[in-house]
């Protein structure tokens, strides 16, 4: 692992479900630091993609290599870079036996084997970089879906990743609470963080991310700054896309 | 539904009685029916069981028969061989209070603050060593009892006790395997399951008992009495499997994808994350599995062993008392009961416990 | 490739872990047939299936043929198979009577009938089945013997037994004729009901049907007349005879107690199992049937019963294979069901894997033929399409 190369480096990637080619052909590089927000209408393969980085898919050809790590049939590659890459959820999957605090000590303990005590602390140093240290004792279940997913984001971040994976984590979300959670997001981002979002939330690409990369039928169609993807999209589908989605 | 009731005139108890019981002739002619059955059973139990009954502890058949009633007498003088079988009579404290240990592991294992892996292990093989102890002797100057005299209600407690440690490891092995991504370890205990699943038991134990010393090498063929327990086990196990697949099923995917995501290995993911929640979510079903498995130890009477229904048949079997069956069988059944009974309501409580608390959420 | 490498391949891990779980599994079977093997080799006897056409050298308590000593072991299999079956279908039909019964009581409105319900109900779930079967056991052996028998309504009921009226007619031919009507029932019930005969005039469905039971009824009748022996009247009546009972027919205690204690235990969990059935149908449902102006026994015949029992059907079917594996436990009593004769077949000839292999098989076919029947049964009448609504 050398995290002076790309973060991310994807060349021709493809993913197959039984006989239904999900993902074909994709080509991405994704610097350090960098932030892409990739959107696509539904069933473009999205999720695929980003489940690909840390493994929860096999790809079935391709490589991916993430801060220089080959993921092939090695166990430990795959063990060493989901150390690396954090991931949060468009259902939060936060564990509902375990209290706020433990979900974020869960992995630290476990996986980098630090001291419960330290592992107390970064956490709710995390959980007040999100705004709820007050709800640390409680049980995921007692929460509300905006601070669910800021619990997940703490999660994430407790682990300390280089990169973190996020995959639509505003809508399964009411209206009011989506605020609460871009702006978490927009303060991780400008701290530094490599990050590759799932979303379609328009205003937070324009605002944080360096590029959108749009994908339909498993493919990339086009990828742009956020000023001219916005303003100028090339691609015929990434214009009837952005027309559906800025209509509303 | 609930707003009409409020608005509504309040009727007479008379009314609402007869509404009840009475609302038309079929059933006013079940209710009669039904009180007509209840009082007549409540009439031959309390007048066979006490009225007519005989508590005197000398009585013999005699006497006994002068009165209509049940002959307690034979509880008094057969209660050690059908408590405790053939254990040496002098020793037969130690079967008591080795009893006693099970019963408290099983009543500190009903306790939600035990409901911990690692307490829950703690006490159950705690508890067995203990009771392994004090029933085998041969330390601590307890004098050594041979498992073969082992009998009554410390056996049934045993057996039932050395089932449910064995299996329950083996049912999350089992159930493990099952969902494993791997595809042979998958089918093949898979097949494995369904194949015990679909024998009796008293096969099983029979097979274990009788069948298995002839297709073993000598040194795994051990003492009946733990291949006994093996085969109940194994049977439980497959049971029990199903039970936390089902459990398995309950849990959303993405559960185990946010462990695989945070870098936790298979060990921690199942440890940590996906058992600790299928056992909650198969809990009345396994408190359930359990209570079956208790009822079940009694089917090693078949096999040879002096479990507590063997040991009160040969209490009643031997001359003098062998009109006095019914009431040595009243007497087991009271003991099976007040367990199995005790256990079930447990469950039942629980249950209503987790559903309460799940629509809280 | 190097070895720190090799042993980190994901393929390789996934391989070796699978070889090695189905060579720990092959290298168990392997040890035990090859050691039973020598066991048996050590006694003289050959391993192989040839014994099946030896001779048993026992006889059988129960048997719905008629069999002697000298009859080969398959034949004993057989009779030992139908015997398990035979307990079976008495005891599921019994069980299901009573479940419906308790079960019924246990969900209506009246008190009195609910607390009759509920009362049966834990007695008889709370108790080990072989408790209850000893229980009953023990109480037909305390039963007079043939010389005091209680006579009642035609039948003598001694320890011995209860004797009945019966005909005198061959075991097989009423073997036959039971399973010609049985036959004839289920067809007539299929044409009736089955949905490819759903286009026929229903005067001709109707017809149909008829035609086919009785089409199996006159089966039935000529094997009772072939089956009949002529010197003899066609009935026979139990009478007491000194110290035994002649004529009539003989109901063995091991027989009816193991039928008993299957029926009243079975009857406790079934009796739940058509509660839950029938707190599983929905409200709405039953307030649309009464808003629709159908009487109660209407909304229960038409509304409540078909919805509980697709219900109930599942669960009942797990049951179901629970109570024929339960039909074991006549060894207890000497009730020579399936498990017994293998039992009985391995204490004489020694042939355990033979026997072992027979017995797993014979159970896996019991069990999935009768899971077969009853989820084909639950698909058919399940409601089809995606349900909204139901129980909230
Ligand atoms: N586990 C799966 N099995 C089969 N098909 C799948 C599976 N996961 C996703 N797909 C299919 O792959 C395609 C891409 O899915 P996904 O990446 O989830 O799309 P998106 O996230 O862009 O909505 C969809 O057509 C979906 O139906
Ligand atoms: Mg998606």
């Amino acid at each position: 692992m050398d995290l002076n190369t790309d973060a991310i480096a994807i060349s021709d990637l493809h993913k197959y479900y039984g006989r239904f080619h999900a993902l074909q052909g994709i080509n991405l590089t994704i610097r350090k630091g960098e932030k892409v927000v990739v959107c696509g209408p539904s069933g473009s393969g999205k999720s695929t993609l980003i489940r690909c980085i840390n493994q929860l898919e096999e790809h079935d050809a391709g490589d991916i290599r993430v801060f220089g790590t080959l993921l092939d049939d090695n166990v430990g590659s795959i063990d060493e870079i989901r150390r690396e890459v954090g991931m949060v959820f468009q259902h939060f999957n936060l564990f509902p036996h375990m209290t706020v605090l433990e979900n974020c000590t869960l992995a630290p303990t476990l996986v980098r084997k630090i001291s419960r005590a330290e592992a107390e602390k970064t956490a709710m140093r995390f959980l007040e970089k999100v705004r709820i240290p007050d709800q640390a004792h409680k049980f995921p279940g007692q929460l509300s879906g905006g601070q669910q997913q800021r619990v997940a984001i703490a999660r994430a971040l407790c682990m300390q990743p280089h990169i973190l994976l996020f995959d639509e984590p505003t809508s399964a979300l009411d209206p009011e609470m989506i605020a609460e959670v871009l702006d978490v997001m927009v303060s991780l981002a400008t701290e530094g963080m490599t990050m590759v979002c799932v979303t379609h939330e328009m205003g937070f690409a324009r605002k944080v991310a360096d590029r959108v990369i749009f994908m339909d039928k498993g493919e990339i169609v086009e990828e742009a700054p956020p000023e001219e993807f916005f303003s100028a999209p090339k691609n015929e589908r990434s214009k009837l896309f952005l027309a559906q989605v800025l209509g509303h | 539904m609930t707003l009409a009731t409020d608005f509504r005139p309040r009727h007479s108890r008379l009314y609402r009685l007869r509404r009840a019981y009475f609302a038309s002739p079929l059933t006013g002619l079940v209710t009669l029916l039904s009180v007509a059955i209840l009082a007549w059973l409540a009439w031959i139990v309390l007048d066979w069981t006490v009225l007519q009954a005989t508590f005197d502890a000398d009585a013999n058949q005699a006497i006994c028969a002068e009165r209509a009633g049940a002959c307690w007498s034979v509880i008094a003088n057969r209660w050690r061989i059908i408590l405790f079988g053939l254990y040496p009579l002098d020793e037969q404290w130690r079967a008591g209070v080795a009893c006693a240990v099970v019963a408290l592991v099983i009543v500190l294992s009903c306790l939600p603050l035990m409901w911990r892996f690692s307490r829950l292990a703690l006490v159950w093989v705690l508890g067995t060593a203990v009771f392994y102890t004090l029933m085998r002797g041969g330390i601590f100057g307890l004098v050594p009892v041979n498992e073969q005299q082992w009998g009554g209600l410390p056996l049934t407690l045993f057996i039932f006790v050395a089932t449910g440690i064995l299996g329950m490891p083996l049912a999350i092995g089992l159930a493990l395997m099952r969902r494993s991504e791997l595809p042979v370890i998958a089918r093949v205990s898979g097949w494995i399951i369904d194949t015990i699943r679909s024998l009796p038991l008293l096969a099983i134990l029979f097979t274990c008992a009788i069948v298995l010393p002839f297709m073993l090498p000598g040194f795994l063929i051990g003492e009946k009495l733990y291949r006994v327990i093996f085969g109940a086990a194994l049977f439980f196990a497959a049971y029990q499997a199903e039970i936390i697949r089902g459990g398995f099923q309950g849990i959303p995917r993405g559960q185990e994808e946010a462990a695989k995501a945070l870098g936790l290995g298979y060990w921690q993911r199942m440890g940590k994350v996906v058992l600790p929640q299928a056992f909650r979510l198969a809990l009345p079903a396994t408190i359930n599995q359990f209570v079956i498995a208790f009822m079940e130890t009694s089917l090693v009477v078949v096999v040879g062993f002096m479990e507590l229904l063997a040991a009160s048949n040969t209490a009643f079997r031997t001359g003098e008392w062998r009109f006095a069956y019914i009431e040595v069988y009243v007497f087991i059944s009271a003991i099976y009961f007040a367990f199995v009974f005790g256990l079930s309501r447990y469950g039942a409580w629980l249950e209503a416990r987790m559903s309460a608390g799940q629509r809280k959420d | 490739m190097d070895r720190a490498s090799f042993w980190r391949s994901k393929t390789i891990r996934d391989g070796v872990l699978q070889a090695a779980f189905l060579a720990a599994l092959i290298g168990l079977v392997l040890t035990a047939v090859l050691t039973a093997r020598a066991n048996l080799a050590a006694q003289g006897l050959t391993s192989g299936f040839d014994f099946l056409w030896k001779s048993t050298g026992w006889e059988m308590n129960f048997t719905l043929l008629h069999s002697e000593r000298d009859d080969p072991y398959w034949y004993f299999l057989l009779l030992g198979l139908m015997n398990t079956l035979f307990m079976g279908t008495i005891g599921l039909a019994g069980a299901s009577v009573i479940g419906l019964v308790v079960g019924l009581m246990r969900s209506g409105r009246n008190p009195a009938a609910r607390l009759l319900g509920t009362l049966y109900i834990e007695l008889f779930r709370n108790l080990p089945l072989i408790v209850q079967l000893f229980f009953w056991y023990a109480l037909a052996n305390a039963l007079p013997n043939p010389r005091q028998a209680i006579e009642f309504a035609g039948a003598i009921i001694s320890s011995r037994g209860i004797y009945v009226p019966g005909l005198t007619v061959t075991s097989g031919a009423v073997a036959l004729a039971v399973a010609a009507l049985l036959i004839g029932a289920a067809l007539a019930i299929w044409i009736a009901t089955a949905r490819r005969f759903r286009r026929m005039e229903r005067q001709r469905q109707r017809g149909a049907a008829l035609m086919a039971f009785g089409l199996a009824a006159l089966v039935a009748v000529i094997a009772l007349v072939t089956g009949h022996d002529s010197t003899q009247p066609w009935t026979t009546f139990p009478a007491v005879d000194g110290l035994r009972v002649s004529g009539g027919f003989r109901i063995q205690p091991e027989f009816y107690c193991l039928a008993i204690a299957i029926m009243t235990y079975g009857g406790a969990y079934i009796g739940e199992i058509v509660r839950g059935g029938f707190k599983a149908v929905g409200r709405g449902q039953m307030e649309a049937s009464r808003a629709l102006g159908l009487s109660n026994w209407q909304v229960f015949t038409q509304v409540q019963m078909p919805l509980a029992f697709r219900a109930m059907l599942p669960i009942l079917i797990n049951q179901y294979v629970w109570l024929i594996k339960a039909t074991t436990l006549g060894i207890a009593v000497g009730f020579s069901d399936f498990f017994m004769v293998i039992a009985s077949s391995i204490n004489h000839s020694g042939q355990t894997i033979e026997f072992i292999s027979i017995l797993v098989g014979g159970f896996l076919f019991i069990n999935f033929s009768l899971a077969a029947i009853l989820n084909r049964l639950n698909r058919a009448i399940a409601l089809k399409g995606h349900q909204t609504g139901g129980a909230a």
